[in-house]
């Protein structure tokens, strides 16, 4: 039988890495929304054009036009057009002895520089429009993210990824700046090309007459980036338009925008809105009466027709969209229309149709009819990607490059410089020469601090934070920032938490469990192990056409409504009266026609069928969300949207069992059963595949969660990225500040199906550990636990600590002075002062001023020497470090330009850390404990089988918690270890009509010829006898946390004091002491031990004594005068400089802030009077 | 064993009795009868923590090319079990040798010197350590056994390093114990009730009976409760690590414990003649 436990196969997988793919193809897609996104910046998958959405935003970029104002032809002067074509990027390549080599991830991190490779833009220009001229110029270096199609690691293997140092299972996803891994986080944003009804406040605060009514709607265009529009309601009837353009608010009157977006009558509008009611009775005079106010306000402009409204528009926005001056007023309008009104179409009579539709949604959110959206519901929300908002971000610097140029060029011919001349190629070079192009160091900034520097705003809602480390404190934790999303740092700090929420529209998409808890609770969640963020296009030009010929009206036709539509109000309709109800049908906020809600829901119905079974060509990552009309609900509507980064999941589509993929949008109004126990037949249409699916992936890790309170799971998901484990495999190629990792890492015997399937035994995280649930020495009391020191002297929980330190020799030069600095260690030296020390430091050193590799270095050694030119010496540098470490790697690091030799170096540092006394440990079920004692095995309590416990916990560590999965898993664990077999603790396996885990695990047991529920009679170490109540004792999973004593340990008796204050310092690096603050004060004077009082806060702290002078009450005024008596006596010398005498004065104790706070108010002529007897 | 008068201790009118069940090298099953729980825990404990073998304490590491760090091979070699049949009488501890480092006398040098020149992955294994006395070798169950996996090494590494071994008892550390667990049980029928078991539903089917359950006569129903009754037998089960037959563990554990009382016996005289003198 082969194992359970798959051990051979996985020595098969290291030894022989795939050639063809990778070991864990599962693992490989966590990271795909990163990879995708970024990727889609030069190619989007399934566009019909292959352009990269690049591409598009160069496209998109406005070409900026320039007037040099010489009269030659027209007053304007020449016209110089000026943009930007074919930016290019290449693979990342370094300069290497002359040529060009390859640069791959593994150099960057070691030598600590960035992945980047060559930009280029053509910089195209016209004059007068005449022929066109192009200067192809370099945009800096682009960092570029890790295995995506830019990067020379695309599409490599697992055996040619380790070749090129890497894991077998690099997924890739993040860049590599100075040497550190950072990625861009997912941020959730609003749904685009969705209008959403809000309910705002704030809203009323916009001007006079705003209500705190509006609808709102994020467009997008085509490469990514999005303006959003409002349109708001007012108390006087009308509806204006607001839009934030480059951090400025506008608002506009929606009729002004509505008439010069068509030709179009009053009378057109007021039917489009009302729906073709309008030659009818109507009994609702709602909308008719706003309708009519609207239009009625709208005389008040005097404008009649398109050309006039769009004229309007022009002047009104000639200055905000810096338009050209030789554009007219109605160019400029239409500009405007394109540019920023509801962007995502392009069509204007498409534009007018949408926003009849969000005219008709605020009416029906003001009428009280719908109810408003919900922005914090993922319902409502899509992802926004990291490669969209990188190119977003490049795409604004080169509008900016272009603004630069213009800026240039303007300021030239202000100054009416001579050698202005558009003809002159010359002078356009010299111009482009002045203007910062490096786009590449821009970028290189976003991503290293995470700050957006942006005229725009992006339509974002914050401008840092954007970026992280991707730590590799272990693999869990690697692997969760992958796949992190963030609700944005606005929302945290907001003091309402509904934000925060866990929504059951969330279902699926975000992990319930995988949250840290405090401050950032809710706001930083996980996507959901299943969930899949779409990151390409699909051709749907064929949808608009299947669902006309599926019955729905094209918009153009007015509806016919029934008389009872009309005369019966939403509560008094049957449900089949509410389908009858006429709803629109919209495609990626196009509004393509409408049609009965029955219809509609056919219309769905026959969608979805065709899309699961891949008929008509219907995409199958296509949400298809039908909104039924409802008494008072959401606003109802065929929304289908085919749109990149909306979260989607697999489900089962019950007809035929096929994968369907599910929309947050559309999810809502399905019927998914989760077991088959939920499936109502007739009703139910899809099922979960497992419901394990609305897991994060290290939520899944938590073995029989289903068995524990909910918190504890929490926990867990907080402690498994804590834990020390094995963060990778290319450890000698890593140079990461810190690193943890397990000497004696093993396979949990006790594992979920997901541990096998993401391969998560590559990286050990833990070992399996006997433990007995007894309180025995009284060690255990508090959460401590007992550790069994004859498994620690066998390896239980050793791990070590890489500790790198980077030293630069330029930095030891002055700014501006070339470097006089290099290694090297000088052994014989005439200089006998410091003999001792060289004789010292050659312990430790090579000649080469580094450290050998291997040696142990304590406190005080010497870490590396160099020898200065300047002044002629060797400088030794010492190990600060309290702790021992040995020497693990030292490597030194040059630079392209490679005259001096190097100047950097890298050593890497190993601390061995066993488990002490005070080290974390935690099980995989939120127990967390600190190991108190180390007991000796003999002393153990033992079972009759002389089985010792590796740990010792207390049991009530249990009542309180509830975390029966620990139960579990101590049952599970220690019958797989008696059958040798791996234990499946998926969650929700089990059921109490079925067979119980306790049940299953309890045969095992019983068949190893153990007690069935776990239970074990022991006997007392010391005394031979047997217990008086026989003990729970099982395997279970132990992790070993990072936090250690050896890190936070702090002790001092006297040392290093406060300049200020001469009180001692805080802080543990700089052996500090800890502060004896308020609170301990309290609670000794409430125990009334002044004199302890007195010792800690003056004798132990900053006791000094002053002189002062008992007439004045001052401290400040004795001063010290030279002695003239012969015999001094001490007191003599001391005299009070206001009172002129020596009489009054006397020594006294006083702490030494005090005579700070004298002088301090002094200098603000406040005196201070003691009075002393 | 004639030497050891364990009857006088404890209070057993009749001598301890051995029953012998299962003997091999590596193994062993016995029972001990008519002795005190106190003497027989000693006994468990005695062979855990107090009897004395050979392991590698000091690792001179010269050239270590592998991927694993010194100090993580070092504690490797550390638990490798070396023979240590007699070690007892052969060699003395180290901190009781006259010695100022440690000699002969005390310690077992043994070297590991391997490089891998092949082109394929070597396994650097117990069996390459060369001991400078025949006596204390790592442990092998028989010729066909590989050895004790050390590190693995590909071409171009290297492990060179001299090891020293010392006496020592698991006291010190846990690579002295001659032991895995020691399997210790009396009262199978738990008729002296000192546990109860926890029940859910029915004794019978939760708790399996022990295999020494056999060898004691089972409770009779409605039999009273005997406050006074002592266990007397006591089941001993274990297995060595190698480096000491299982019987001389046992031997071994009752010289040791033979040799504490006589010496508790000693200084007890002493100070009774002390106080004759007083």
């Amino acid at each position: 039988m082969p194992s359970t436990f798959h051990t051979l196969e996985r020595e098969r997988e290291f030894k022989f890495p795939s050639k063809t793919g990778s070991n864990a193809e599962e693992l490989q897609k966590l990271s795909e929304p990163h990879v995708e996104s970024f990727n889609a910046i030069f190619h989007v998958e399934g566009s019909k054009d292959g352009k990269g959405l690049l591409d598009r935003a160069v496209e998109d970029i406005s070409p900026c036009v320039i007037f040099d104002g010489k009269d030659s032809n027209g007053s304007k002067g020449n016209k110089l057009k000026f943009w930007i074509e074919e930016v290019n990027v290449g693979k990342p390549s370094v300069m290497c002895d002359g040529h060009s080599k390859l640069l791959y991830p593994y150099e960057c991190r070691e030598r600590g520089i960035t992945y980047k490779s060559k930009m280029q833009a053509k910089f195209c220009w016209t004059v007068n429009d005449g022929p066109e001229n192009s200067e192809v110029k370099n945009l800096g270096y682009l960092p570029i993210m890790v295995r995506s199609s830019k990067c020379n690691l695309y599409g490599l293997s697992s055996a040619e990824l380790i070749k090129k140092r890497e894991d077998s299972e690099e997924f890739g996803g993040y860049f590599v700046i100075n040497g550190i891994e950072r990625l861009i986080r997912l941020l959730i944003i609003p749904r685009r090309n969705n209008p959403i009804a809000l309910i705002r406040s704030s809203f009323q605060n916009r001007g006079p007459t705003y209500t705190h009514f509006g609808v709102s709607i994020r467009c997008a265009r085509p490469d990514q980036t999005s303006q959003t529009v409002t349109i708001h309601y007012c108390t006087d009837g009308n509806v204006t338009l607001r839009f934030i353009y480059r951090k400025q608010e506008y608002m506009v009157p929606l009729m002004l925008i509505l008439k010069s977006l068509v030709e179009c009558s009053d009378k057109e509008i007021f039917e489009r809105v009302i729906m073709g009611n309008s030659d009818r009775e109507v009994q609702d005079t709602f909308v008719t009466d706003r309708m009519e106010l609207l239009l009625r306000d709208f005389k008040k402009f005097n404008l009649y027709n398109r050309e006039q409204c769009l004229a309007y528009l022009g002047t009104k926005f000639h200055v905000m969209m810096d338009s050209p001056d030789d554009m007219n007023a109605l160019e400029v309008g239409k500009e405007f229309l394109k540019r920023v009104i509801l962007v995502h179409l392009n069509d204007d009579r498409e534009k007018f149709n949408i926003l009849i539709f969000m005219l008709q949604k605020l009416y029906a959110l003001v009428a009280g009819k719908c109810v408003p959206d919900n922005p914090d519901s993922p319902m409502n929300q899509e992802v926004l990607l990291g490669g969209f908002l990188y190119l977003a971000h490049i795409k604004e610097k080169l509008v900016d490059i272009l603004a630069a140029i213009k800026g240039q060029i303007n300021q030239d011919i202000r100054r009416g410089l001579a050698s202005v001349d558009f003809f002159n190629l010359k002078y356009i070079q010299k111009v482009m020469s002045k203007v910062n192009v490096d786009v590449g160091r821009k970028m290189e900034f976003f991503l290293a601090t995470g700050n957006l520097i942006t005229n725009t705003g992006l339509d974002l809602q914050q401008v840092s934070g954007y970026t992280v480390v991707a730590e590799k404190l272990n693999y869990y934790r690697y692997l969760s920032h992958f796949r992190s999303i963030h609700r944005g740092s606005f929302f945290a700090e907001l003091k309402t938490t509904s934000v925060r929420k866990l929504l059951p529209e969330a279902w699926g998409f975000l992990c319930p469990v995988h949250t840290p808890d405090g401050g950032p609770c809710g706001l930083l969640n996980h996507l959901s192990h299943k969930c899949k963020i779409i990151t390409s296009e699909y051709d749907i030009s064929n949808l608009p056409k299947l669902i006309i010929s599926l019955g729905v009206s094209p918009i153009y036709l007015n509806p016919v409504i029934t008389e009872k539509q009309i005369t019966l109000s939403d509560e008094d309709k049957t449900n089949e009266d509410l389908m009858e109800q006429t709803i629109m049908v919209m495609i990626d906020g196009k509004v393509i026609g409408w049609c009965s809600a029955k219809k509609a829901k056919e219309v769905a119905d026959t969608l979805r069928f065709w899309k699961v079974n891949g008929r008509n060509n219907v995409p199958l990552d296509i949400e298809l969300a039908f909104i039924p009309p409802s008494r008072g609900g959401q606003y109802p509507g065929l929304f289908i949207f085919t749109t990149m980064s909306r979260m989607m999941r697999p489900v089962k589509y019950l007809a035929n069992g096929k994968k369907d993929m599910v929309g947050s949008l559309e999810q809502v109004y399905m019927e998914i059963a989760c077991l088959n126990e939920d499936i109502v037949p007739g009703v139910t249409t899809h099922q979960d595949f497992a419901p394990t699916d609305m897991l994060s992936v290290i939520a899944n890790m938590t073995p029989f969660s289903d068995f524990n309170q909910s918190p504890r799971n929490l926990y867990q998901c907080q402690m498994g990225k804590q834990t020390m484990g094995t963060p990778a495999h290319n450890l000698p190629s890593r140079t990461d500040n810190k690193m943890y990792r397990l000497q004696t890492g093993q396979t949990p015997i006790v594992r979920p199906k997901m541990h096998d399937k993401y391969k998560l035994d590559y990286y050990p995280n833990g070992m399996n550990a006997v433990v007995a649930v007894i309180s025995y020495t009284g060690y255990d009391m508090e959460d401590a636990m007992i550790l069994n020191k004859s498994s620690e002297e066998r390896g239980f929980g050793h791990g070590v600590i890489y500790k790198s330190h980077f030293i630069d020799l330029t930095e030891k030069c002055p700014k501006g002075e070339p470097n006089a600095c290099y290694f090297k260690f000088q052994q014989n030296t005439s200089n006998l002062r410091n003999l001792e020390e060289i004789e010292k430091a050659k312990q430790t050193l090579d000649q080469d001023g580094l450290p050998i590799i291997g040696a142990k270095l304590t406190t005080g050694c010497a870490l590396y020497s160099y020898f200065d030119e300047t002044s002629g010496q060797t400088k030794i540098v010492k190990y600060k470090e309290i702790e021992d470490g040995f020497v693990q790697e030292v490597r030194a690091l040059g630079d392209e330009s490679n005259n001096r030799g190097f100047q950097k170096a890298q050593i890497k540092i190993r601390i061995t850390r066993r488990p002490i006394i005070g080290d974390k440990f935690s099980s995989r079920h939120g127990q967390k404990g600190v190991c108190s004692l180390k007991w000796p095995m003999v002393d153990m309590p033992f079972s009759e089988s002389g089985i010792v416990p590796d740990v010792i916990i207390n049991p009530h560590a249990f009542p309180s918690r509830m975390t029966i999965g620990m139960f579990v898993e101590s049952m599970a664990g220690k019958s797989g270890a008696l059958h040798g077999i791996a234990q499946d603790s998926t969650p929700f396996q089990f059921s109490e009509d079925h067979q119980t885990a306790v049940d299953y695990f309890g045969e095992q047991l019983k068949a190893a010829g153990y007690n069935y529920y776990g239970n074990e009679p022991m006997y007392s170490g010391i005394t031979g006898k047997e217990f008086k109540a026989d003990i729970y004792l099982g395997v279970v999973y132990y992790q070993r946390l990072r936090h250690m004593v050896s890190d936070k340990y702090q002790v001092r008796t006297t040392g290093p004091v406060h300049n200020l204050t001469q009180q001692p310092v805080k802080g543990r690096k700089r052996a500090g002491g800890i502060r004896f603050g308020e609170m301990e004060r309290d609670s000794l004077i409430a125990h009334g031990v002044s004199y302890t009082l007195q010792d800690r806060l003056m004798n132990c702290s900053d006791y000094s004594q002053a002189y002062v002078c008992k007439k004045c009450g001052s401290i400040l005024s004795p001063m010290a005068v030279p002695n003239t008596t012969v015999v001094p006596s001490k007191r003599e010398s001391v005299v009070c400089g206001t009172c002129n005498t020596h009489k009054y004065i006397d020594l006294i104790s006083v702490p030494y802030v005090f005579r700070y706070l004298c002088t301090e108010l002094l200098s603000m002529k406040i005196r201070l009077k003691l009075e002393v007897d | 064993m004639n030497d050891i008068s364990l009857s006088a201790i404890t209070g057993f009118d009749s001598g301890p009795t051995v029953q012998l069940k299962e003997l091999e090298s590596d193994h062993i099953k016995f029972s001990l009868s008519n002795v005190d729980l106190s003497v027989a825990n000693g006994i468990r404990r005695a062979m855990i923590a107090d009897v004395p073998t050979m392991a590698i304490d000091l690792v001179e590491i010269e050239t270590n090319t592998t991927v694993l760090t010194d100090e993580f091979i070092a504690h490797r070699l550390g638990l490798i079990p070396l023979t240590s049949t007699d070690v007892d009488k052969n060699f003395a501890y180290t901190r009781e040798c006259n010695c100022t480092d440690y000699c002969n006398l005390c310690s077992v040098e043994l070297n590991l010197n391997v490089k891998c020149t092949e082109d394929r992955t070597m396994e650097v294994t117990s069996r390459e350590l060369i001991s400078q006395n025949d006596n204390i070798v790592p442990v092998t169950i028989d010729d066909q056994d590989p050895g004790i996996l050390i590190a693995k090494m590909r071409k171009g590494q290297e492990l060179k390093l001299k090891c020293i071994a010392k006496k020592g008892t698991g006291k010190e550390h846990a690579k002295w114990s001659p032991v895995c667990g020691v399997g210790f049980d009396y009262d199978p029928y738990n008729k002296l009730r000192h546990t109860t078991y926890w029940i859910e539903d029915d004794e019978k089917t939760e708790w399996p009976l022990s295999e020494n359950a056999k060898e004691e006569q089972p409770p009779i129903e409605g039999e009273p409760f005997d406050y006074n009754a002592v266990p007397n037998k006591f089941y001993y089960k274990f297995e060595t690590t190698g480096s000491m037959e299982a019987k001389d563990v046992v031997l071994s554990s009752l010289n040791i414990l033979q040799a504490k009382f006589d010496e508790l016996r000693n200084e007890l005289k002493r100070e009774q003649n002390m106080n004759q003198y007083n």
